[in-house]
């Protein structure tokens, strides 16, 4: 019964998530697009930046949300909770991809480099690395439980790498550039602070009610497939 | 919503599911119209405000108003500003050769040989030279557009099979009569 009114739960608020999304991206790509001017060093190319940050630091939010929801099927053994792990990571993977390729097409025009092995880089190629590691485990295991369990533990010690992601930039010398908004306070003009913020938070917003409905999904799945699979026992189908 | 599907689908010959279907299609249309605007939005202000004419297509076209003009400083060419003299270069680009005079502060040593550069100002038929007010970056939007077309493209597409995997599925496990939302009615 938590599952489905879990289920319900999303189901009655995910639109709301997703018109929130529409409207901030929206406001996010035009004042990007259209009417921020461009960089003083970096010229155009820095409106990349409105889609290259929010998308890396929306991975890194994606993996948070994995790392909490595999302690939480850890501490409850809740099958739908092990949907929303696996719909988190498959988001993750998603837009950790995202972030690396529109890194890598940045990286050229500012560096004269798809690549390079920077910390940041690497670390987050890493992260990247664990979440397909974490898909492909569950596609090995047959066992739901067993399943379910083991990416969990994986996902946990993928975690390590997330606070290197973040401090790379501080703690070794890195061509990536350091952190611009921080403690220290924030080094971007106003001008590029708004597309900035409303890209950010909109992409974050869009990845809740992205996992709002990839874990409906999920959940579905199991569901029409368990139902199908009685259907067959009983010989029905 | 959906109580709206179903009381329709009560009332009309049309299904339930196909009421669910059109109105999951009618939301991917409006999404698509704002997205699709705000990109010929960004598609005007790049010919407005960015675009750049090569030194060839200058010659060829002659243009009266003000342009920005791409090339590369040519070896040798480059002839620094003094107290009553501008800086003076060729710049080259698609076979074209363009002589430019630039009456104005260096950008950051922008202006150095073998550099590719944007110059905007006016071309002057008559002394056979381009007279820049301004310099700028080069604007490598093919690299803008590529970074925005990849994420957000497969993006866009990723939701979209995610949103009609679970309108469908809905329906499929209504009909299965599998499950019944507690909340949400």
């Amino acid at each position: 019964m938590v599952a489905t009114r879990f289920i319900g739960w999303l189901r009655k608020y995910e639109k709301w998530f997703g018109l929130t999304a529409t409207v901030l991206i929206s406001a996010g790509l035009y004042t990007g697009l259209v009417t921020s001017s461009p960089d003083y060093y970096q010229g155009e190319v820095v409106r990349i930046m409105y889609v290259h940050v929010p998308f890396a630091q929306t991975a890194m939010l994606a993996y948070s949300t994995l790392f909490l929801c595999s302690i939480w099927y850890l501490w409850k053994k809740e099958a739908v909770v092990d949907n929303a792990c696996h719909a988190a990571a498959g988001l993750s993977l998603f837009f950790t991809a995202g972030g690396l390729i529109t890194g890598s097409i940045w990286g050229k025009p500012t560096w004269n480099a798809w690549w390079v092995w920077d910390p940041r880089l690497t670390s987050f190629a890493i992260m990247f690395l664990t979440l397909v590691g974490y898909l492909m485990l569950r596609t090995f295991l047959d066992d739901k439980e067993k399943k379910a369990t083991f990416s969990a533990i994986l996902a946990i010690i993928g975690f390590v790498d997330l606070p290197i992601i973040h401090f790379s930039v501080e703690w070794w010398r890195s061509l990536h550039q350091p952190l611009s908004v921080s403690n220290r306070g924030v080094s971007i003009a106003p001008d590029m602070l708004v597309p900035f913020t409303l890209m950010s938070i909109g992409v974050g917003i869009l990845f809740s009610y992205m996992l709002m409905v990839r874990t409906q999904m999920l959940y579905l799945e199991h569901l029409l497939e368990a139902k199908q699979g009685r259907l067959l026992n009983e010989g029905q189908l | 919503m959906r109580d709206n599907c179903e009381e329709k689908a009560r009332n009309t010959l049309e299904s339930r599911q196909g009421c669910l279907v059109k109105r999951f299609y009618l939301r991917w249309m409006i999404l698509m119209t704002i997205f699709g605007s705000i990109s010929i939005l960004g598609a005007v202000r790049y010919f407005q405000e960015v675009r750049t004419i090569s030194p060839k297509t200058l010659l060829s076209i002659q243009p009266k108003e003000t342009v920005r003009l791409m090339g590369m400083i040519d070896a040798g060419s480059f002839m620094k500003a003094t107290e009553n003299e501008p800086f003076r270069f060729d710049l080259s680009g698609e076979g074209g050769k363009v002589a430019v005079t630039y009456t104005g502060e260096d950008p950051d040593g922008l202006l150095r040989e073998l550099k590719t550069i944007v110059v905007i100002g006016n071309w002057e038929s008559g002394d056979g030279e381009f007279q820049a007010k301004e310099i700028a970056l080069v604007p490598n939007y093919g690299f803008i557009t590529s970074a925005y077309i990849f994420s957000l493209v497969p993006l866009a597409f990723f939701l979209f099979y995610m949103e009609r995997r679970v309108a469908l599925l809905y329906v499929m496990i209504k009909d299965e009569k599998v499950y019944q939302p507690e909340t949400g009615q």
